[in-house]
């Protein structure tokens, strides 16, 4: 394990089949238990990035391995498993409103329990237990019986984190996950990743498009353009003129979080 | 709203010929009627007596006869739907374009078909193959349900919110885990809803089929009036009314509540 | 590490499933039984099957000339019923919209009856009819005219109920007594629905016009429910494929209109 990176990009380029170009032959390791978030305007490859490291977009060109498996070569079985190792937050969280909050962190056990088990929803002690543990991390624990569509946008988004904690997961991924969030409310979700990433030592790639947040809780921040690589550094190192060479303009209020609060 | 007002245009040359192809195709369907002014002048009259003459209804014949006929067409459309529900069940998921894009280009048209012939015309073939009686409109209305009930459930399907999909294949869940988790959730109380709509159609469908001997309350009504038994007709529209009156209300209750969320 | 919640007393919802799974089970049970249901008989016929199939097949193609006729009839039985059936259907209407009803009791007893005549299947209505005017295309005319009245009356009060208020009281308040107000405010916006309905109307009269000749009510259904109890299945086959062949071009024709009018 020490060997590989959690993360590995070997040239990986991504064409979708409307011959639009996700990402331009990426080259990058990601080294375990790190915290990174990926920042670039919308369209610059940032979600097709995330979606190359669980086989959700097809990968056409080079590979990403994760803990030294590619991803490019995985299929059925295969595919299953090593998606089941890395947890997915979406900015929309996708949970299913009409289930209740635990049967939604459940479906982060759907790859390691038996299918005939999920079926009729005859799920073993010690997952469940699991799921439990997955909401204590997200402060949910008390709402675990209520219908997730009555929670708040900010409570649906920590289901959505508890349900990919419940994977037990070497990888999360988190595309634009406070992009539906208010500030306060964003940075509490920032804090329960990071948290997570601390105490778990689970590496945690976030794309993010608020530059404040970004250099606050990114240990190395990478910039994308046009599906390619265009930073690469350390969270507190970066610049203003960083940015204006990421987004290719400066810095707008747009970009920022706390001028959010502020309009 | 108020543009709409200003954006009709004077003159209005296309109500005109609205009017025109009406006017042509009311005399044109007159004129081949014999539909003369003297019955439609009786009609009133002649209508009124044949009610009258329903009432007071046979309570007898209604007791020993009509209930069980009413209660055999509940039976042809209960069965019926249920057996069209379930087989209509993995043929609509099948037919969702966002679910099955090659499989629906195949199994939407079948229920297309399916669905084009009525109730009647199905038990007319039923007949002879299983013989006269409820079994042959069973099937009638089983068969027509698969198509109706089948294009319903590909429609709620479709339009749910496909988001969750990717949600559970993330999470490394296979196709049935999706179905469980990312798709019944979503859909099944509306389309439990549609299977209770659709009984409250078969009903009424069922009510007739007896008049092509596929059984149920129709062939009695057809022999009554035949034998011009008009107080014995008044039970059975008396009954079938009060009957078909209760069961929508509680059907249309119950639905109200599953799509309720 | 936080208390888990206990699990919500479901004793309540549980018992309510479980009641509502015996009843279906029971209501189907209860069917099968009185339908005599039954696989072995299904299939044991599957020879008889083979039969019917081999009478129906090739359909008669030339009896379609002594189809001719009475297909119009069936058509003109369907666009009586249809235009008699929606003139009739827009006061109706009116009168069942509970914002714009002159009369609170009106409103009621028209709510009412429409909901009754909807309860009853449309040969139903042709049994009624052919049996008090006599066998013949008169009776599914006005079969159908009740029905056509039962179902667009319903679904344009309905339009009515869910127009733009503002306008009619607009009107109101110019001086325009009620029957102004329908005049100019609530038939003008209530129209286009109004027609879509019709249209829908008489797509699902030219398909109940084509059976109501099994009942004597006239039309093509007539000539099928002779060929239907002389088991000239040939013939059936080629008056269904007919059958089917004109209602789906009328629908096709009418769903295009609807679509150009909304």
């Amino acid at each position: 394990m020490a060997g590989s990176p959690a993360i590995r990009f070997r040239q990986a380029s991504v064409v979708y089949p409307s011959g639009v170009r996700g990402l331009d032959r990426l080259d990058l390791d990601i080294p375990h238990g790190d915290l990174v978030v990926i920042v670039g305007l919308s369209g610059a490859g940032k979600s097709t990035m995330l979606r190359a490291v669980n086989g959700l977009v097809t990968i056409t060109g080079g590979d990403v391995e994760v803990e030294g498996r590619s991803v490019r070569s995985s299929r059925g079985k295969a595919l299953r498993e090593l998606r089941a190792g890395a947890g997915m937050i979406f900015q929309d969280y996708r949970i299913v409103r009409r289930l209740s909050v635990l049967q939604n962190v459940l479906v982060g056990r759907v790859a390691r329990v038996p299918t005939w088990r999920q079926l009729i929803g005859m799920w073993p002690k010690e997952d469940v237990e699991l799921a439990f543990d997955s909401l204590d991390r997200v402060g949910l624990v008390d709402r675990a019986y209520v219908k997730a569509g009555q929670l708040s946008g900010g409570q649906q988004q920590r289901v959505g984190i508890a349900r990919a904690l419940a994977q037990k997961p070497s990888v999360i991924l988190a595309d634009e996950p406070v992009a539906s969030l208010d500030p306060v409310t964003s940075r509490r979700v920032m804090e329960d990743l990071r948290r997570i990433n601390q105490d778990l030592g689970i590496t945690t790639l976030v794309n993010l498009h608020f530059l404040d947040l970004a250099k606050e809780y990114a240990e190395r921040i990478i910039g994308l353009s046009q599906g390619r690589l265009v930073f690469d550094g350390a969270g507190g190192d970066v610049t203003e003129g960083d940015f204006a060479e990421i987004y290719g303009r400066h810095m707008t209020a747009d970009d920022v979080l706390e001028a959010q609060v502020a309009l | 709203m108020s543009a709409t007002i200003v954006a009709r245009r004077p003159g209005m040359p296309r109500s005109l010929w609205l009017g025109l192809t009406l006017l042509i195709l009311l005399v044109w369907s007159f004129s081949g009627l014999e539909i003369d002014g003297g019955r439609v002048a009786a009609l009133p009259k002649t209508m009124a007596r044949m009610f009258g003459l329903f009432f007071p209804p046979d309570v007898e014949y209604g007791r020993q006869s009509v209930v069980p006929a009413i209660l055999e067409s509940i039976q042809i459309a209960w069965f019926g739907t249920l057996v069209g529900a379930a087989l209509s069940l993995p043929l609509g998921l099948l037919a969702s374009a966002n679910l099955f894009p090659r499989a629906t280009r195949l199994v939407k048209p079948l229920l297309a078909a399916v669905r084009a012939v009525p109730e009647l015309l199905l038990a007319i073939y039923f007949v002879p193959v299983v013989g006269l009686g409820a079994f042959a409109g069973t099937l009638a209305i089983g068969l027509h349900s698969i198509g109706t009930l089948g294009k319903l459930t590909a429609d709620v399907v479709e339009s749910m919110d496909q988001r969750p999909i990717e949600a559970v294949a993330a999470s490394g869940g296979g196709a049935l885990s999706v179905l469980r988790f990312a798709v019944l959730p979503q859909v099944l109380p509306e389309i439990v809803a549609l299977w209770l709509f659709r009984f409250e159609i078969s009903l009424r469908a069922s009510a007739v089929l007896g008049v092509v001997g596929a059984g149920g309350i129709g062939g009695v009504l057809l022999n009554t009036l035949r034998y011009r038994e008009f107080a014995r007709a008044g039970a059975v529209v008396v009954l079938t009314v009060i009957v078909v009156l209760a069961i929508d209300a509680v059907s249309g209750s119950i639905r109200e509540r599953l799509v309720r969320e | 590490m936080s208390p888990r919640p206990e699990a919500p007393a479901r004793t309540r919802r549980h018992l309510l499933t479980a009641a509502a799974v015996l009843f279906v089970l029971g209501l189907t049970v209860w069917s099968a039984n009185g339908i005599g249901v039954s696989l072995v008989e299904l299939f044991s016929n599957l020879g008889r099957m083979g039969r019917l199939i081999d009478d129906s097949f090739p359909p008669a193609w030339s009896f379609w000339p002594r189809l001719i006729k009475p297909l119009l009839e069936t058509l003109q039985i369907a666009i009586i019923g249809t235009i008699f059936g929606s003139i009739l259907a827009l006061p109706l209407a009116i009168l069942a919209a509970r914002t714009v009803s002159p009369s609170r009791p009106l409103y009621w007893l028209n709510r009412n009856i429409m909901n009754v005549l909807r309860t009853m299947p449309d040969l139903f209505w042709a049994m009624l009819f052919a049996s008090a005017v006599g066998f013949g295309p008169f009776a599914g005319a006005l079969a159908l005219t009740v029905f056509t009245v039962a179902v667009v009356s319903k679904l344009t009060s309905e339009s009515i109920e869910s127009i733009d208020m503002k306008l009619t009281e607009a009107v109101r308040a110019s001086g325009g007594n009620w029957l102004e107000t329908v005049f100019f405010s609530v038939l003008p916006q209530a129209l286009p629905q109004y027609v879509s309905y019709v249209l829908y109307a008489l797509e699902l009269n030219v398909r109940a016009s084509t059976v109501l000749g099994l009942v004597g009510a006239g039309g093509i259904g007539m000539v099928l429910n002779t060929q239907r109890t002389t088991f000239q299945y040939d013939r059936v086959t080629m008056i269904v494929l007919f059958v089917f062949l004109v209602v789906m071009l009328i629908e096709q024709l009418s769903a295009a209109a609807r679509r150009r009018l909304v």
